[in-house]
């Protein structure tokens, strides 16, 4: 019994995600142009980052959500994608949905590790990260996936609350 | 996950998990229920052989596009199959109920109109039968006039 609690405790920790608020680790996106973008060179704004796969519908979805907010909050918020499917085509991606923002590609390992999942655990996309202008991971999907964080409501009362705890306001 | 310190306006979530309470579980409901009830009301209204076929057409496609319709746009999954069930049950239940359902003409309005008659309005079912009796000799009648 006590070996069965034991191994049941261990594979809950080999599964848990880390917990929020947590600094966000240094990610580049390299883009299909070959432009690599360090995710510290958006310190100052408050950064929405998802790690989506480009055939998965969600992500889609999702990604027009992320348009819109980019322009509805315009040098506030940055906005920022990190395909992480193989063969992610993120150049015919972006113009198939008209994204004006930076959607580049990242390596499965360096994803699970940005999102604080062990490696290989299965992940539910797009997997949301919201980071305020500190670096600072302040929201975050759940390793399956949270439609909540993908509607614009939430997502803008989450943008909003970060905003208000910004430092100089 | 989200940071606690975050202060939220609980309204967009209550929003989200209204809306998707909505499709998850009133909405199979509605859809097994509007499907056994417009085909079941399209049976009954063709049974009496009183509408013309081109209606008859246009309300069994309509019938069939609603429930393709609810099946398109249903969260389809393991929990959804009791709770289609459901509806079905119910508007089953309460198509027995339902004795005959006729589409007499409007005297102001000139239209067709629905109406139902349930298997407690023996009035009703009475004067129904004595409608269709009375339909009947004519039709044979107006055989024998043509014989």
């Amino acid at each position: 019994m006590r070996v069965l609690c034991l191994l049941l405790a261990l594979s809950g920790a080999l599964t848990a995600q880390r917990p929020v608020p947590r600094p966000a680790p240094e990610l580049s996106i390299v883009e299909a142009s070959g432009k690599t973008t360090a995710l510290s060179s958006y310190r100052g704004r408050i950064v929405l980052l998802a790690f989506i796969s480009t055939r998965c519908a969600h992500c889609q979805k999702a990604s027009l959500v992320f348009e819109r907010l980019a322009q509805e909050f315009p040098g506030r918020l940055q906005v920022a994608e990190a395909a992480f499917d193989a063969e992610a085509d993120t150049e015919m991606f972006r113009q198939r949905f008209g994204l004006t923002f930076p959607v580049g590609t990242v390596s499965s390992d360096i994803a699970h590790d940005f999102l604080g999942i062990p490696a290989g655990t299965r992940v539910g996309t797009p997997q949301i990260v919201a980071i305020d202008s500190r670096g600072v991971i302040r929201a975050q999907s759940e390793p399956l996936g949270t439609p909540l964080l993908q509607t614009p409501d939430y997502l803008c009362a989450v943008i909003n609350a970060i905003f208000k705890q910004e430092p100089g306001r | 996950m989200i940071d606690h310190s975050l202060v939220i306006s609980p309204l967009a979530a209550f929003l989200f998990h209204l809306k998707q309470g909505f499709w998850l579980y009133p909405w199979p409901i509605l859809i097994g229920f509007l499907t056994i009830l417009g085909y079941q009301s399209v049976g009954r209204i063709v049974m009496l052989g009183s509408v013309k076929w081109p209606v008859v057409f246009v309300l069994a496609s309509l019938v069939s596009m609603v429930s393709l319709f609810g099946w398109l746009t249903m969260v389809r999954r393991v929990g959804m199959i009791p709770l289609y069930g459901c509806g079905v049950g119910l508007a089953s239940a309460m198509m027995s109920r339902v004795y005959a359902i006729t589409t007499p003409m409007h005297p102001q309005l000139k239209i067709r109109i629905i109406h139902v008659i349930w298997r407690g309005d023996t009035r009703g079912i009475v004067q129904l039968q004595q409608a269709l009796r009375a339909h009947a000799a004519s039709e044979s009648d107006a055989g024998r006039a043509r014989v």
